[in-house]
């Protein structure tokens, strides 16, 4: 993984304060999507932290609001989505599985072509509701 | 009164013209992209704590076979001739096949962006720009086999491997399943590199582009696949006729299937109709 200079050393200076002030465990990232940093409020490295170039497009994860895995490829989400088997697949390449994130992401890239996301790919799966619905009788 | 689906290598060239015309008439429409838009509202994976109705879940093959029945039957308003063929994927696998014919499916994808340049459902022909997808791409994409990395199709050894499951499903009823003819044919596998694409799920690789995420109804090469899909779920359930869908009663609090998976007299959305209703098709239609 690609880790630009400064992310690295700031995340090696919160790994330092975090063992000296023993933070108690958090799942709030400090900062908004928009931000670079791989640290969370509490100062531990964030898990799902990845920012490289990859296939021409540049991809970043981080930790959602509720600690879950996001990530951006050019700056447009992708939905990351857990499987049972501890991977994930994502919208785009539904059918593989992958043990990680950044994993993930990298093979909807490989699918890409030349095409950038849209936003059903950031917000896929939505529905809410499952087991409800108009009943219809089978018309045939 | 009960139509049949037919192989589509023994499909007739006029038989061939009406069917596309039928499928172009529908995404003329808007009712073609409202089927894209369905499955991709209903795909949840089996990790994230909701109910699954379509995909990793035993409900994969009933919801599956509503859907194609709801989409043939738009396409019989059209045209009360035209019926879902299917494609046998262990007979024609290969590119050459007729099926890709510029009078049908059209072809592979170019290599730069993936894009079908032949056929009907090219972007080129005006009459097939992609609304409801992953990306903002507006053309159909393939890239059969995967050139990069290269993948076949499914062989006869591979699904006689899958008609062997004498069980309809199997718990935890998700992709882990270790038996169970459900997810040996949807086809999720542990293991390594093309080792974990099986069956159903190994197809959706193969053609590649829209057809591997979850705007694969954008390519309509997709029920040709899923009618095969059913035509091996029918014959299965010829062979085993006492095999019920399962699970029969819903998970239990407790289970960690609880109110994750549709059980066999629950209803599936968006239809509100159960699997169990959706078990016998003798009445509707047949496979030749």
């Amino acid at each position: 993984m690609i880790v630009p200079r400064r992310v690295a050393l700031r995340s090696l200076f919160a790994l330092a304060v975090t063992a000296f002030t023993g933070g108690a465990l958090g799942r709030i990232a400090t900062r908004p999507p928009s931000g670079e940093s791989p640290v969370l409020s509490t100062g531990r490295l964030d898990p799902h932290a990845f920012d490289e170039m990859y296939g021409g497009r540049r991809i970043r994860g981080f930790s959602g609001p509720e600690g879950e895995p996001t990530a951006l490829v050019d700056g447009r989400p992708l939905h990351l989505m857990r499987c049972a088997d501890g991977g994930y697949v994502t919208p785009v390449d539904h059918y593989e599985s992958c043990p990680t994130p950044l994993a993930a992401t990298r093979a909807a890239v490989d699918e890409l072509g030349t095409a950038s996301l849209s936003p059903l790919a950031g917000a896929h799966g939505g529905h809410t509701a499952p087991t409800e619905g108009s009943p219809r009788g089978v018309h045939a | 009164m009960v139509y049949t689906r037919k192989n589509q290598r023994d499909l007739t060239g006029a038989e061939r013209r009406k069917f596309v015309a039928a499928v172009l008439e529908l995404k003329r429409t808007g009712a073609y992209d409202r089927f894209v838009r369905t499955h991709i509202d209903h795909y949840s994976a089996d990790g994230e704590g909701r109910l699954r109705v379509a995909h990793m879940t035993p409900s994969f093959l009933p919801w599956h076979r509503r859907f194609l029945l709801e989409f043939e039957t738009e396409l019989r308003r059209v045209d009360p001739t035209v019926s879902v063929p299917y494609w046998d994927w262990t007979r024609d696998n290969s590119p050459a096949s007729s099926i890709w014919g510029e009078d049908f499916m059209g072809g592979n994808g170019r290599r730069a962006d993936f894009q079908v340049m032949t056929g009907p459902f090219a972007h080129s022909s005006g009459r097939w720009t992609i609304t409801q997808s992953m990306t903002d791409g507006r053309f159909l994409t393939r890239d059969f086999g995967r050139p990069h990395d290269p993948i076949a199709l499914p062989t006869q050894a591979q699904l006689d491997e899958v008609m062997r499951e004498r069980v309809y499903d199997a718990a935890p009823w998700n992709s882990t399943s270790a038996s169970g003819f459900r997810n040996r044919l949807e086809g999720w596998a542990p293991g390594r590199g093309n080792e974990r694409f099986r069956v159903h799920n190994r197809v959706h690789r193969w053609v590649g582009g829209l057809m591997l995420g979850g705007g694969s109804v954008n390519d309509p090469v997709f029920w040709l696949h899923h009618s095969f899909v059913d035509l091996v779920w029918s014959r299965w359930q010829q062979r085993n006729p006492g095999a019920a869908y399962l699970p029969a009663e819903p998970p239990p609090l407790g289970d960690a299937q609880y109110r994750k998976v549709v059980a066999r007299h629950q209803s599936m959305a968006p239809w509100g109709v159960t699997p169990a209703s959706m078990f016998d098709h003798s009445r509707i239609y047949r496979y030749a």
